[in-house]
């Protein structure tokens, strides 16, 4: 009875005090600084937080939580199957029931009232200061104060580790939910910092306050904080694109979706669209805080969902979290729903401020004593660990309960679970090598055009296979996993193979570009619908037989795998390699390799500093491409004819341009690539500023291109840019020589980037598509289009400085539009 | 233990069809006065309150009190597998994790059993205090469906004004406008074809068309429908089952496009300086002055009280609602 006495003298004094300012108070989302609003409520418009129509209906109740604050908070999980009967402990009523009779107002709430605020800003007062008052943390105080005392406290987390108290940042108590807003104002800290160092100290501080609260928790804010939702290998995804996360922002806010797309193309960043969205709908009541294990849970269900209906329960998890979310929560929700988190914290980084905390939480062991410096040491640990085991699932839980000093012997390397390839470092000749392999053992292979693969064979026969990075291929290839038990020798229970997965014409016995082995189906392969056959070219041995290899030397990795398995012409065999450290035997050796359709070599040490990293882009493994090598593909002069706008952090300039090259017989522009790479930020600046006058409202007539590429301007061809690429492809999307190279596909350039503008020249006097065509060597095959009748020889051969000269005789002849053309194209490049 | 028996078991169908595309799942609460249901759709803009009293079954068994989650698309799929005239019966043992639907068909020549799998829901049970509205609408439910599908063809708001001439429905979109009144209209035929409006203050609200729209599936459950409405209050659209119970939607109104249009220019760009600021709701109890503006006094509670003795189990529940309300 007391508590209804206090609700409704509350609502009295409420309607004297600040009738005026309630309209606008209710409507705009209200200012956070906390001991100004009771008194000048002006109106500071909140995007993203919602006014709360029913709150005011509801007023009553809250004057009764008020009157209650004091109470304990309720036990941590009130629990479903709620039985509303009388056994229930506390029972205040407060909503009035039949029975009530109208209450006398009571001059008390008031007061109350006011106490609450003050109080609050003296412990505003007293954080300021330094000191350690630590809040009645409790899900009874209220939303903004935390919010407000975590906002005060949050910079803490910037101290240097050692200085720092996470009892002073935490605002929840123990064993309670970490808030979101906790994990987003250390994002938005993040954000702010450029250096690793400092980065790395707000996240380890971040971390151990969360390790000293709520360690339960601790997983989610790792996961969320790596922007991940699960190991790569499980292949969990949140599958959601852009489209689905403007709708859900749009049903959230009660706003239209064409209002949402405006703005993302002004702010260029759906994260700062949510965060600006005003809503225009109010709420029946703001939902609790998020926590982080909510959103993590949420992330994972929205990844689950599949079949049908699926994008719409995506689209309904999303909204639940976004009308929940207020302050800063919205715009990283949104940047980790994209998977675009954008806030400068690598995964390394985290890694090591994760070491880090571990140290200072350390409950368990004292850092053996040869170690100088634990922290580093502790970081170099998980890093090692993770890259041997890339599972946080099993890397946290293992850091709680036994400790950073032992987590190399709790999370070992696990069949099943792939390691991060070990990667090459591209060099650009072989002189480099020499150079850089002096005195010491090396070994040279053939590098295969392929797709990488890590096989794994487990104990009981089952093949799991994973790309580079770490997804599972699996059912990508049936055809591979059907031929493992018959490759490998009878004493091998169990393995993890490193190889290459290649396209191959069996009966032909050539290897087939990577091209090819892209056509192959990705999902639900069937065997007897494989068009293209892949040999797994073998080059190291990680596991076998339930031991880990990874520490061995190369030479000992490869005697194994030489001794597991037998070689299969076309299914399966072992890389091509020398050991020599003669500059002309590696020279011939490279020509060989790339006569043999492959991309060039790859150069290892073999028995000393020979281990497997995981993951690690090594001095130990060079690579020599053909493509880096310096005097390979001319550049080509391009004409940018449309754009991108860009997004995140090249908003305001385009992000990605459509260039094209010029065909003169048909005095088209046909479009060749998309560029965005090779660009200075002020270069970039700079193209858009003065590609910006040349908008033109819609394409030309003579420019060609493909319906599906949607640029988001047209420009008029003015500027020639001068690009270097890679390589040529057979594409779909782009037009340029569309007609010579296959009937409805065009070429286009791999890896492009920009070098520099040429002002010396004319759109016009752009490389044509003729010369595009010849200036690189060209592989499509020309036998699958039905109207080219054409003799195409094609030979490679090396001169001394290793350039690489192409040589096509070819012989086109093609109808176009009724008009028939010979073309005769004779070419020999240096 | 419970056991409910429904004669006119299509009524518990008309009910999931009604609000199974607002909320996704929700408990069902039995109590000895009745089976409820309050739940709110996942932006939190509507709320639908629905309760069946004991007096509307033939046999109404509840031992104790008893909450049970349900997704409601799957029990809608389950009532359509009714007949028409089938009688239905709830079943639940206490502790239990599922719940049985009993349908007989009326010559007792068929009996279909499905038995539901419950689920754990997280629910936060509103107390709804019961509030003296500034106009009170009643109108023919075909009615005013018939005027939000017509609205719902031009724009996405729609706009109820109360005056003393009659209430307009109004909307506005890209394609133009569309105005609709309805006058205050007692000397009908049948009581069921009366449009009567009681107002003290004239009120307009606007609100999102869609979800109006979703209300009036409960069309078919009565030939009459109220709107409650009060400036900056959420619309009460009430459709009362007979003598049995009632199915209420409660949607928080919108904000005016031209205070918003303030907002916006008054603010300019979001930036670094003003985000901190923009809380989250300060102070819960700021806002809370509002409603005691808008009614007039506690006084009328009573009135309303009287004939729903059942709203007292909700309210045993806003204690822990009442927490919530304040964290924010």
């Amino acid at each position: 009875m007391v508590l209804l006495l206090l609700r409704s003298c509350y609502a009295q004094c409420h309607t004297i005090l600040f009738s005026p300012h309630f309209k606008s108070l209710s409507r705009t989302s209200k200012p956070f600084s906390l001991s100004l609003v009771h008194f000048s409520p002006k109106r500071i418009p909140n995007m993203s937080s919602k006014p709360s129509a029913f709150d005011r209906l509801m007023s009553g109740a809250r004057a009764v939580a008020a009157a209650k604050k004091n109470k304990p908070p309720p036990p941590p999980s009130p629990k479903k199957r709620k039985t509303p009967d009388s056994t229930t402990p506390q029972n205040p009523n407060p909503a009035p029931s039949p029975n009530d009779v109208p209450e006398p107002p009571a001059p008390g709430t008031k007061q109350q009232e006011l106490n609450s605020s003050s109080e609050v800003k003296k412990s505003k007062l007293v954080e300021d200061n330094g000191g350690i008052k630590k809040r009645p943390s409790s899900s009874s105080s209220s939303a903004s104060e935390r919010l407000a005392e975590l906002k005060c406290k949050i910079p803490l987390l910037k101290k240097k580790a050692a200085e720092f108290d996470s009892k002073k940042v935490a605002c929840w108590g123990e064993g309670e939910r970490v808030p979101f807003i906790f994990l987003c104002l250390a994002f938005d800290l993040i954000s702010n910092e450029t250096g690793r160092i400092v980065i790395t100290d707000i996240v380890c501080n971040a971390l151990r306050t969360v390790m000293n609260t709520t360690p339960d928790d601790l997983l989610a804010i790792v996961y969320l904080l790596a922007n991940r939702i699960g190991p790569a290998h499980e292949g969990l995804e949140l599958g959601i694109g852009d489209a689905s996360i403007i709708k859900a922002l749009a049903e959230a806010c009660g706003r239209t979706e064409v209002q949402i797309k405006k703005q993302y193309k002004e702010l260029g960043d759906l994260g700062l669209v949510a965060k600006a969205s005003r809503s225009s709908q109010s709420m029946m009541r703001k939902p609790d805080p998020l926590t982080v294990a909510k959103v993590f849970d949420t992330f994972r269900l929205i990844a689950k969902e599949s079949g049908q209906n699926s994008q719409e329960k995506k689209k309904n998890h999303i909204k639940g979290l976004l009308v929940a979310a207020t302050d800063c929560e919205p715009q990283y929700l949104i940047r980790l729903l994209q998977t675009k988190l954008r806030i400068g914290l690598a995964e390394q980084t985290l890694l090591a401020a994760l070491g880090q905390a571990a140290v200072y939480a350390e409950k368990h062991s004292k850092p053996p004593s040869d170690i100088q410096s634990p922290l580093e040491e502790a970081a170099k640990i998980v890093k090692q660990v993770y890259s041997v085991l890339p599972v946080y699932d099993k890397i946290v839980p293992a850091l709680l309960s036994d400790g950073v000093w032992n987590l190399r012997k709790t999370c070992t390397f696990t069949l099943g679970v792939p390691v991060g390839p070990m990667l090459a470092k591209p060099t650009k000749g072989v002189s480099e090598i020499l150079s850089k392999f002096q005195n010491t053992v090396y070994t040279c292979e053939y590098k295969y055009d392929g797709e990488r693969a890590q096989i794994h064979y487990m104990e009981n026969g089952m093949v799991e296979i994973y790309s580079r990075n770490a997804e599972r291929n699996t059912a990508k290839f049936p055809d591979v996993v059907a031929a493992i038990p018959r490759l490998k020798k009878d004493c091998v229970k169990s393995f993890v193979l490193d190889c290459e997965l290649v396209a191959y014409d069996r009966d032909r016995k050539k290897i087939l570009p990577f091209q090819t082995l892209i056509t192959r189906a990705r999902k639900n392969v069937v065997m007897s619908e494989i068009k293209v056959d892949v040999c797994i070219y073998a080059f190291d041995m990680l596991y076998l037989n339930g031991k880990p290899l990874i520490q061995e030397e190369l030479k000992v990795r490869r005697e194994h795998l030489y001794e597991s398995f037998e070689e299969e012409p076309g299914y399966f065999q072992f890389a091509t390699a020398i050991t020599s450290n003669d500059i002309e035997e590696i020279q011939t050796f490279l020509e060989a390799a790339v006569n043999a359709s492959c991309e060039g070599l790859i150069v290892k040490t073999l028995d000393r500093d020979a281990t497997y990293e995981p993951s690690k882009r090594s001095l130990n493994w060079l690579k020599l491409k053909k493509d880096y090598m310096d005097t390979i593909g001319d550049s080509v002069d391009l004409v940018p004819i449309a754009a991108f706008h860009g997004r995140g952090k090249r908003t305001g300039v385009y992000g990605a341009f459509l260039l094209a090259c010029y065909d003169g017989d048909k005095e088209e522009f046909q479009s060749i690539c998309k560029i965005g790479t090779g660009f200075s930020e002020a270069m970039l600046e700079e193209r858009s500023a003065s590609l910006r006058s040349k908008v033109i409202p819609k394409p030309k007539p003579y420019f060609r291109y493909s319906d599906t590429l949607n640029p988001d301007v047209w420009f008029e061809p003015t500027e020639v840019w001068e690009v270097k690429a890679a390589d040529l492809t057979i594409s779909p999307v782009h037009r340029a020589a569309v007609g010579i190279a296959d009937a409805d596909k065009g070429i286009s350039l791999r890896f492009p980037r920009l070098l520099r503008v040429r002002e010396d020249k004319a759109p016009e006097q752009a490389t044509s598509s003729e010369q595009e065509l010849q200036a690189h060597e060209i592989f499509f095959c020309l036998e699958e289009t039905s109207i080219l009748l054409s003799v195409l020889e094609n030979s490679s051969l090396f001169s001394e400085n290793l350039c690489f000269i192409v040589a096509i005789f070819g012989l086109f002849s093609f109808m176009l539009k009724g008009r028939a053309r010979n073309t005769v194209v004779v070419y020999i490049g240096m | 233990m419970l056991e409910l028996r429904l004669v006119q078991g299509s009524l518990l169908k008309k009910l999931l069809e009604a609000i199974k595309d607002l909320v996704t799942d929700a408990n069902f609460d039995c109590s000895a006065t009745g089976f409820s249901l309050q739940a709110m759709d996942s932006s939190h803009v509507a709320l639908v309150s629905l309760l069946l009293r004991s007096e509307a079954f033939e046999h109404y068994r509840c031992d104790r009190n008893i909450s049970m989650g349900l997704n409601l698309s799957n029990m809608a799929k389950v009532l359509r597998c009714s007949g028409p005239d089938d009688i239905i019966t709830l079943k639940a043992d206490d502790g239990g994790d599922s719940l049985t639907f009993m349908f007989e068909s009326p010559n007792q020549d068929k009996i279909a059993d499905f038995e539901m799998k419950l689920m754990d829901i997280d629910s936060e049970h509103l107390g709804i205090p019961d509030t003296e509205y500034q106009a009170i609408v009643r109108m023919p439910s075909a009615e005013f469906a018939r005027i939000c599908k017509d609205l719902s063809g031009i724009g996405d708001t729609i706009a109820i004004s109360v005056t003393k001439e009659g209430v307009k429905f109004s909307t506005r979109g890209d394609i133009g406008s569309a105005n609709i009144v309805c006058r205050q209209n007692t000397s009908v035929d049948k009581p069921e074809d009366a449009t009567i409006i009681e107002m003290e203050e004239p009120v307009t609200l606007t609100f999102a068309l869609r979800y109006i729209n979703s209300f009036t599936k409960a069309t078919p459950l009565s030939n009459q429908v109220t709107l409650s409405l009060s400036s900056d209050l959420p619309v009460v659209v009430e459709y009362k089952i007979a003598e049995m119970g009632y199915i209420r939607f409660y949607l928080a109104p919108k904000i005016d496009e031209e205070e918003l249009e303030n907002m916006a220019t008054s603010e300019a760009r979001p930036n670094v300086e003003t985000r901190p600021k923009a809380g989250p709701k300060p102070k819960s109890e700021t806002e809370t002055k509002p409603k005691k503006e808008a009614k007039p006094e506690t006084e009328v509670i009573p009135v309303e009280e009287a004939n729903s003795p059942e709203e007292v189990k909700p309210k045993e529940e806003a204690q822990t609602v009442v927490e919530v309300m304040d964290a924010e």
